[in-house]
């Protein structure tokens, strides 16, 4: 299983750089929602997943989001940290670090 | 070496140009029609934004490249759709074959093409690129951050922001209209800027970009463009909103202008549209006519208010797939843009799906009841035409096609949602797809102020390649439109033709065995559809 440290540090620099270019003011932390803080929407998302699949091999992220959407209104969020644990759990070895 | 501009006009109509030129708002695009060729532009079943562009970009109809929606079905039998993006194109694009021969290409706007094609060039993708992720979508590395320092590289207005087109369109408000026509005004402005800076720091051998505000606007202002439909009183707004959209045409005017005088005399310009327009006034309501045919059942109140809950919107993943009773639904339509029905297939996920062997008596009493359909009020058919997937999309994926396409009398259009009623008329036009694009190109070798027979969208990118001094694959559908070229210019250099490969998908990432993410990897998105008035 590929290191959570590395995925973590990986994805938190992805979604800084993304924020940058939306003049995001605050921190990207594990704590940070997609949807609540940094205003991702549903085409967002798909489109995040798509690119987190194109470096970490493939992922069912369409499980991801539809486990999400059948929570409460209020819980209906993803922190980055909730996205590290997915990518980890279902991440292969060998997908890990491929193309970029 | 040769070059080639190709510059896209979504959803372009001369029924729109056509009086736009003649009364002096687009005076460029009529010198350019009168110096060059000129043609109908026939579009692919169904003609719609991403199968049509893949269409042009690859030769193929959708059959033979993959692409039929906004969404894809994930496998053959699967009712689950997931968005369609640049893997599922499964052939060479002009993208990929350019770059294969050593051309250099920069392609801006153009849908499907995320995650970026590993072209030789440049790409920023268009389409439903969100525009808070475009960095993750330009290629090569290093271009996003290179064009951000431009004035005119504004990604919340150059891609979609979901929140300005829902503004915009969801209520259709009327102070909702301006803002909306000089949004896209602002965003042709800005993609001819990053175009042209491209074209003069980094020029390439084939280069292309997409004005998609025309579809956008012909949805949404339909009447007041088409001059059958004007009011001869206007109020005050109508004529404010005429008078934004004529403007919005002017500027376009001048943009192409400027482009074709940038990429200059030696260049071959081919402008085309993925599809046509018209106006529409009847909504049939398919499934909830499935439903009263006997086909389709609805999972206890579902289908109601399927925007009811769409503040996330991950909630509208595979909807269709929790609102219907499973047990009870032989058939189905999953978008309203595909004009297809889908026939429930038995699976290891759908036990009471139609078998292989009853598939063929189910499809033919669909397609029985379909012809019979009456309209309510007028008795008279309102299916002009239906036809199986094997007659409108043959090719290798055929299969991942709707069972049924269906063609609307009157140019109605389909909505997926559950009704009162079977049809409903709007009360005013709003704008529609027709077959009928537009094809005008001017260049070395093409005949000057001519107006040919229709020819095909798929005949695009083969006069594309020959323009580039490249040989046209033998699998391509399309042919190069030797009746726009000079006969001596033909003579010196005869179109070429080359054994396909389809070895090396520069254009394509992965071929459908190799795709490392093909089923899991995005979600259905009907929020999108019903901010662009697909959705009714």
């Amino acid at each position: 299983m590929i290191a959570k440290d590395q995925v973590r540090a990986e994805l938190i620099e992805l979604l800084t750089k993304l924020a940058g270019d939306w003049d995001y003011e605050g921190e990207i932390t594990p704590g940070t929602r997609l949807l609540r803080d940094l205003a991702l929407e549903s085409l967002g998302l798909v489109v995040l997943g798509t690119a987190i699949q194109d470096k970490y091999g493939r992922l069912p992220f369409t499980d991801f989001l539809a486990e999400i959407g059948q929570r409460p209104p209020a819980e209906r969020d993803v922190t980055i940290q909730e996205l590290v644990d997915f990518v980890c759990r279902n991440c292969s070895p060998v997908a890990a670090g491929g193309p970029s | 070496m040769a070059k080639a501009l190709l510059i896209g006009l979504d959803g372009a109509t001369f029924t729109t140009l056509e009086p736009l030129m003649d009364s002096g708002a687009m005076p460029f695009l009529r010198s350019f029609a009168r110096g060059g060729v000129r043609s109908i532009l026939r579009s692919v079943v169904p003609p719609l934004t991403p199968p049509a562009w893949t269409s042009l970009t690859t030769g193929k109809h959708p059959g033979g490249h993959g692409v039929f929606d906004f969404f894809q079905k994930e496998s053959p039998e699967s009712r689950t759709l997931r968005f369609t993006t640049s893997h599922d194109v499964r052939t060479s694009t002009i993208w990929s074959l350019a770059s294969e021969q050593g051309r250099t290409i920069t392609a801006l706007n153009y849908p499907l093409m995320f995650p970026a094609p590993k072209v030789n060039g440049r790409v920023v993708p268009g389409g439903w690129m969100p525009w808070r992720q475009l960095r993750l979508g330009c290629h090569p590395p290093g271009l996003f951050d290179r064009l951000k320092a431009l004035p005119a590289f504004n990604p919340r207005e150059l891609s979609h922001d979901m929140a300005l087109e829902e503004k915009a369109l969801e209520g259709c408000a009327e102070e909702d209209h301006a803002d909306w026509i000089t949004l896209h005004t602002r965003r042709e402005r800005r993609w001819a800027d990053v175009l042209s800076h491209l074209m003069t720091e980094e020029p390439a051998d084939l280069t292309a970009v997409l004005f998609d505000g025309v579809d956008k606007l012909q949805h949404l202002c339909w009447r007041f463009l088409d001059p059958a439909l004007r009011d001869e009183s206007p109020t005050p707004w109508e004529a404010e909103v005429s008078r934004l959209c004529e403007s919005y045409f002017r500027q376009l005017d001048e943009i192409l202008s400027a482009l074709v005088e940038r990429a200059g005399s030696e260049t071959t310009v081919v402008m085309a549209s993925d599809h046509g327009f018209g106006p529409t006034y009847d909504i049939v309501y398919l499934n909830t006519w499935l439903e009263e045919q006997g086909f389709l059942a609805w999972s206890g109140d579902q289908g109601i208010r399927p925007d009811a809950n769409r503040e996330v919107g991950i909630s509208q993943i595979a909807r269709h797939v929790f609102e219907l009773d499973w047990e009870r639904t032989v058939a189905y339509a999953a978008t309203p843009s595909s004009q297809g029905i889908h026939i429930a297939r038995r699976t290891s996920d759908n036990p009471f799906g139609v078998t292989d062997e009853s598939y063929p008596e189910v499809r033919a009493r669909l397609v029985d009841a379909l012809r019979d359909f009456r309209h309510p009020q007028t008795g008279r058919p309102v299916v002009a035409e239906v036809h199986t997937r094997e007659q409108v999309f043959p090719g290798r994926f055929v299969d991942y096609g709707p069972d049924l396409t269906v063609f609307l009398n009157d140019d109605a259009v389909v909505s997926i949602l559950r009704s009162d009623r079977v049809i409903k008329r709007r009360a005013h036009a709003v704008g529609t797809h027709r077959p009928e694009g537009v094809f005008l190109a001017s260049g070395p070798g093409l005949r000057k102020g001519v107006e040919i027979s229709e020819i095909s969208i798929v005949d695009v990118a083969p006069l594309l390649l020959h323009t580039l001094e490249l040989a046209v694959p033998d699998d391509m559908d399309g042919r190069v439109p030797v009746e726009a070229f000079e006969p001596e210019a033909l003579r010196d250099r005869p179109p070429l033709t080359t054994t396909a490969t389809n070895a090396s998908l520069v254009g394509s990432p992965s071929s459908p065995e190799e795709t490392p993410y093909d089923a899991e990897d995005e979600a259905i998105v009907l929020k999108r559809l019903a901010a662009l008035g697909y959705l009714e």
